[in-house]
């Protein structure tokens, strides 16, 4: 139970440090910086997965907070597998995430 | 309610904070949005230069974000922020 509930503050304090970072992003982006990986030590600690749209927003090589259009590039390739692909702008790292077909 | 009972595990950052009570004499009314936290210091905005508190000397007041202020010791938030996630809760304050 307890457990449980560590879990939940921890999803929640991760939460409020993305807005922060967010709104912080262009005054000062040291602490945007600060705060992501202030919440990505809560995940690991809490040991917990972030969420999806959070974990775009980290770069896979270098860990860094990027965000689209400012510190990112997104191309989508729908050939072949259809999938997004996230460019770090500060390593030049590429993320690729695949984009599912819906069921309709 | 949840977040009286929590605020050692609760995230500091973002919150308006104001010095009550100071060992050290000129730290005592300052007040702002805690921009950053390590283990033992915050640093606030006050009045937009930067200043760094040392948690074990003061006495706080924060204000969460539904308008509530609660009084807590430095003392109990000694710890990094990531640690503190999951320290035990005893009542002191």
């Amino acid at each position: 139970m307890n457990g449980k509930k560590i879990k939940e503050i921890a999803l929640e304090r991760i939460e409020r440090l993305f807005n922060l970072a967010i709104e912080m992003l262009h005054e000062r982006p040291d602490l945007a910086q600060k705060y992501v990986e202030n919440a990505r030590k809560i995940a690991m600690r809490a040991r917990i997965k972030l969420p999806r749209e959070k974990r775009l927003l980290i770069c896979k090589h270098c860990k860094r907070f990027i965000f689209p259009g400012v510190s990112s590039r997104v191309r989508i390739q729908l050939r072949r597998e259809p999938h997004m692909i996230i460019t770090c702008l500060y390593c030049g790292g590429h993320m690729r995430r695949p984009l599912r077909k819906r069921s309709t | 309610m949840r977040n009286l009972s929590h605020i050692l595990q609760d995230e500091l950052i973002g919150l308006r904070v104001k010095v009550v009570k100071s060992s050290n004499p000129s730290c005592i009314g300052l007040s702002g949005k805690i921009i950053d936290e390590t283990k033992n210091t915050f640093k606030i905005l006050h009045n937009g230069d930067e200043k760094i508190l040392i948690k074990k000397d003061c006495v706080f007041h924060f204000t969460l974000p539904d308008k509530t202020v609660i009084e807590v010791n430095g003392k109990v938030l000694i710890g990094r922020p990531e640690d503190r996630v999951k320290k035990i809760i005893r009542r002191r304050w």
